[in-house]
C-alpha cells in the first residue's frame, strides 16, 4: 500500500537530500582532489594533473630526497603516540575519578578537563609557550608532547566517561559481595568493560595530535619539526606535489585505521554518546 | 584446601543446616527526608528462607542493601551468627548477591563467572577448576561453561548467577527479585531451584519479592513490609491466616471487607452486627470495644451458600459466575448494592446468576476483626 506524499514530505526529502550531497561534497570533494593531484605528473601542485605518475611517492619514500618529512614525519608519530599514551592513562584516571561524584568540585574538574576542547589552540599555544618560558624551560619535543596531551585529553576523557556511566553498577556491587577489592574489581571488570571505549578515545586522540598545528607551532625548537608545519613551509616555498603524496597517505592510513576501529569498538557509536 | 572440604560436606547427602542467623535490630536508613527503611529488626533462623514481601517502594531492596554493605544505614546493626558485621566493607562480609537483572560479568565466560569470587579470594587456577565444575554441576549447567552471558537464556543466565553467588559459600545468600524477568512456568522451575539448593547447602537466606504467592511458596518466614516498617514477621500460614494489621491482611490473598459494629462482647470474643444484616461471633483482640466500628476481613474461600436464611448469614444475590480451574469464583450482591466475594470448590451444582441466597462463614473460618478508623 503506497502512501501518497504531501508536499511537506517532497520538500523534506528534498532539503535533506540536498544539504547530504552538499555536505558530502565538500568533504568528499577536496580528498578526491588532492588524491589525483598527488598522482599528477606537473611540477607543482595543479589540478586537475596533465598525467598521471607515481614518481611523488618515490621520492617522498627516498631516504635522501625526502629527508626533512621523515624527520618531521616520526617526530609527529613520536609524539603523537607518547601524547595519546599519557592521555589515555591520564583521560582514563580522571574519568573514573569523576564518574557518579555528583560533588562541586568534580564537576569543576570536569569542565576544566575537557576545556581543551574550546578553547583556542591558538591562545592555549601562546599560554603553554609563555608558561614553559616562565618556568625556564626550553620548547622542544617533550614539550610539544606535553602540550598535544593536554590538549587531547578531553577525547579519552569523554569517551571513556561515556562507557563508564553506562557501565551497569550491579556488576560492581556483584564483584564486591563476591569478595573482590577495588582493584580487583577495576582490572577484572571496569577497565575490561570500558576498553573499548578508552581505545576510541585515544585513536580519536592519536589523529588529533597528528595534524595539530597551533600547539606544535609554539612550543616547536629548532630540533623538533612537526609534520603538519614542514607541508605548510614546502607549500609556501615551492609547491612541493610531495606535499599531496604526503596528504594521500595520510587520509588513506587513517581511512584504514578507522574501519578497523569501527570493528573493533564501534567507534562511531561512541562518538555519538 | 578448607573451600573444598566445605563443598564435599555440603554436597553430601542430607547435610544441612550449616547456615548462619541474621539478626537485623533497628535497622533505620533515610535517603535525605525519606525513611526509606524505617526500624526494622528482624531474626532469621540459621538455615531458613525469610521473604521481604511488600508493595514498590516500602524499602525492601533499601533493607537488602544495608545487609550487603552497599549502604550504610543510618542506624540499627546488622548481626551474622551474632556478631556484628557493621564495620566490614561489603567485600569482607562475605553476603553472597542475586540481582534481579543477574548482573553477570558479560566480558567472561559462564565458568569465568563462576570462577570470578575463587579467583578474587586468591584461590589458584588449578584448584578452582574443580570447584567451578562442581557449582555448574549444581546447577546444571557445565555443557554450556564457554558460552558468554548473552548466549544463554535468562534462566540460564539466572542459575550461573545462583552458580557464581554459592560458588564462594556466602554466609548468607540474599535474592533481589530474581525471578521476575523469567516467565511464568520457568519462575516456578526457578522457586523450586532455589529452594532446592537453599535446602542443599543449608544456607540462610533472604529473597525480596512483592510477589505474595511466590513469597508464600518459597519462604519459611515473611516480612510483609509496608512504608519502611515490617507490619508482620510470621510464617506464610499465620500472616495468611491471622493477619495483625489491615494492610497485611489486604496485601496477602483476596478478601471482603465488612464494615459493622459491637453490640456484645464476651471473654474473647465479640458480637458484630454486619452493616449488610448479619450477626456474627467472632474471636477478637483485647483492642476491640463494645461499641466499636469495625472491619471484618471474610477471606473469598472462607465463605459459604446456604439456601435457607439465619441470623449470622447475608442475604445476597449471585451476580457472577467464573469458573477458575478447580475452583470457582461467585460475585455476590449484597442487600445495599456491595460487592462480595466467595470461591468454592467447583461442582456441578453452581448457583444460577440471579438467584437469592444466603452468605454463611464456613465452620472453620477465623475472620479478622480490624477497628475502622472513624470519620
Ligand atoms: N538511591 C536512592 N536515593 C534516594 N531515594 C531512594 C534511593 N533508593 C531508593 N530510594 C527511595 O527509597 C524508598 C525505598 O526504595 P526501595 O528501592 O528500597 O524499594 P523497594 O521496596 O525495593 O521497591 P521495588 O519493589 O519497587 O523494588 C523509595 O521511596 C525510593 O524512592
Ligand atoms: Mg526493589
Amino acid at each position: 500500500m503506497g502512501r501518497r506524499m504531501s508536499v511537506a514530505d517532497i520538500s523534506y526529502v528534498l532539503a535533506i537530500g540536498g544539504l547530504a550531497t552538499v555536505a558530502l561534497t565538500i568533504l568528499v570533494g577536496p580528498v578526491v582532489i588532492v588524491l589525483l593531484t598527488s598522482f599528477g605528473d606537473s611540477q607543482s601542485l595543479k589540478f586537475p594533473p596533465p598525467g598521471l605518475t607515481t614518481k611523488w611517492y618515490e621520492a617522498l619514500f627516498d631516504a635522501s630526497q625526502s629527508r626533512q618529512i621523515h624527520r618531521a614525519a616520526g617526530n609527529t608519530l613520536w609524539v603523537a603516540g607518547c601524547a595519546t599514551a599519557g592521555a589515555i592513562l591520564f583521560g582514563t584516571l580522571a574519568a573514573l575519578g569523576l564518574a557518579r561524584s555528583r560533588s562541586r568540585l568534580a564537576r569543576i574538574a570536569d569542565t576544566a578537563f575537557m576545556s581543551p576542547l574550546v578553547l583556542p589552540g591558538l591562545a592555549f599555544g601562546l599560554a603553554a609557550l609563555m608558561y614553559f618560558t616562565f618556568l625556564g624551560l626550553r620548547p622542544s619535543l617533550e614539550l610539544i608532547m606535553l602540550g598535544h596531551a593536554v590538549v587531547i585529553v578531553p577525547f579519552v576523557l569523554r569517551t571513556a566517561s561515556a562507557s563508564l556511566s553506562q557501565l551497569d553498577p550491579a556488576l560492581l556491587e556483584s564483584s564486591a559481595s563476591l569478595g573482590a577489592s577495588w582493584l580487583y574489581t577495576l582490572r577484572r571488570v571496569t577497565l575490561p568493560i570500558i576498553a573499548p571505549g578508552i581505545v576510541a578515545g585515544g585513536f580519536l586522540a592519536f589523529i588529533a595530535s597528528m595534524d595539530n598545528v597551533p600547539v606544535s607551532l609554539f612550543l616547536a625548537g629548532p630540533r623538533s619539526d612537526m609534520l603538519p608545519i614542514r607541508l605548510w613551509g614546502m607549500m609556501e616555498s615551492t609547491l612541493d606535489v610531495r606535499v599531496a603524496a604526503v596528504s594521500g597517505i595520510m587520509v588513506a592510513s587513517v581511512l584504514g585505521l578507522m574501519l578497523i576501529m569501527e570493528r573493533l569498538v564501534g567507534l562511531t557509536r561512541r562518538m555519538r554518546d | 584446601m578448607i573451600t573444598g572440604d566445605r563443598l564435599a560436606a555440603s554436597t553430601a547427602a542430607g547435610s544441612r543446616a550449616r547456615g548462619n542467623t541474621v539478626d537485623l535490630e533497628g535497622i533505620v536508613h533515610r535517603y535525605g527526608g525519606l525513611k526509606a527503611v524505617d526500624d526494622v529488626s528482624l531474626n532469621i533462623e540459621a538455615g531458613e528462607i525469610a521473604a521481604l514481601l511488600g508493595p514498590s517502594g516500602c524499602g525492601k531492596t533499601t533493607l537488602l542493601r544495608v545487609i550487603a554493605g552497599f549502604v550504610r544505614q543510618s542506624a540499627g546493626r546488622v548481626l551474622v551468627d551474632g556478631r556484628s558485621i557493621d564495620d566490614l566493607p561489603a567485600n569482607r562480609r562475605n553476603v553472597g548477591i542475586v540481582f534481579q537483572n543477574y548482573a553477570l560479568f558479560p566480558h567472561m565466560t559462564v565458568a569465568e563467572n563462576v570462577a570470578y569470587g575463587l579467583a578474587a579470594r586468591g584461590i589458584g587456577r588449578a584448584a578452582r577448576a574443580p570447584l567451578v565444575d562442581r557449582f555448574l554441576d549444581v546447577v546444571q549447567l557445565k555443557a554450556l561453561k564457554d558460552r558468554l552471558p548473552k548466549q544463554i537464556s535468562g534462566g540460564q543466565q539466572q542459575r550461573v548467577a545462583l552458580a557464581r553467588a554459592l560458588a564462594v559459600e556466602p554466609s548468607v545468600l540474599l535474592l533481589d527479585e530474581p525471578f521476575s524477568a523469567l516467565d511464568k512456568g520457568l519462575r516456578l522451575d526457578m522457586q523450586i531451584e532455589i529452594k532446592r539448593l537453599q535446602r542443599q547447602f543449608g544456607l540462610t537466606a533472604i529473597l525480596v519479592t512483592h510477589d505474595q504467592e511466590e513469597a508464600m511458596s518459597v519462604a519459611d518466614r515473611i516480612a510483609v513490609m509496608h512504608k519502611g516498617r515490617v507490619e508482620q514477621y510470621d510464617t506464610p500460614s499465620a500472616v495468611y491466616d491471622r493477619p495483625a494489621t489491615p494492610f497485611v491482611n489486604s496485601f496477602i490473598g483476596t478478601t471482603n471487607l465488612l464494615p459493622g459494629r459491637v453490640i456484645g462482647r464476651e471473654g474473647g470474643s465479640a458480637l458484630i452486627e454486619l452493616d449488610a444484616g448479619a450477626v456474627l461471633a467472632v474471636p477478637v483482640e483485647a483492642s476491640i470495644a463494645h461499641g466499636m466500628r469495625v472491619q471484618v476481613s471474610a477471606r473469598p474461600e472462607h465463605l459459604e451458600l446456604h439456601a435457607t436464611a439465619a441470623p449470622d448469614r447475608l442475604p445476597v444475590q449471585v451476580g457472577l459466575v467464573v469458573p477458575l480451574g478447580p475452583t470457582a469464583v461467585l460475585d455476590l450482591r449484597m442487600r445495599d448494592g456491595a460487592g462480595i466475594k466467595l470461591s468454592d470448590r467447583r461442582t456441578d451444582s453452581l448457583p444460577a446468576v440471579g438467584a437469592a441466597l444466603h452468605c454463611g462463614f464456613r465452620a472453620d473460618a477465623r475472620p479478622s476483626v480490624f477497628p475502622l478508623a472513624t470519620n
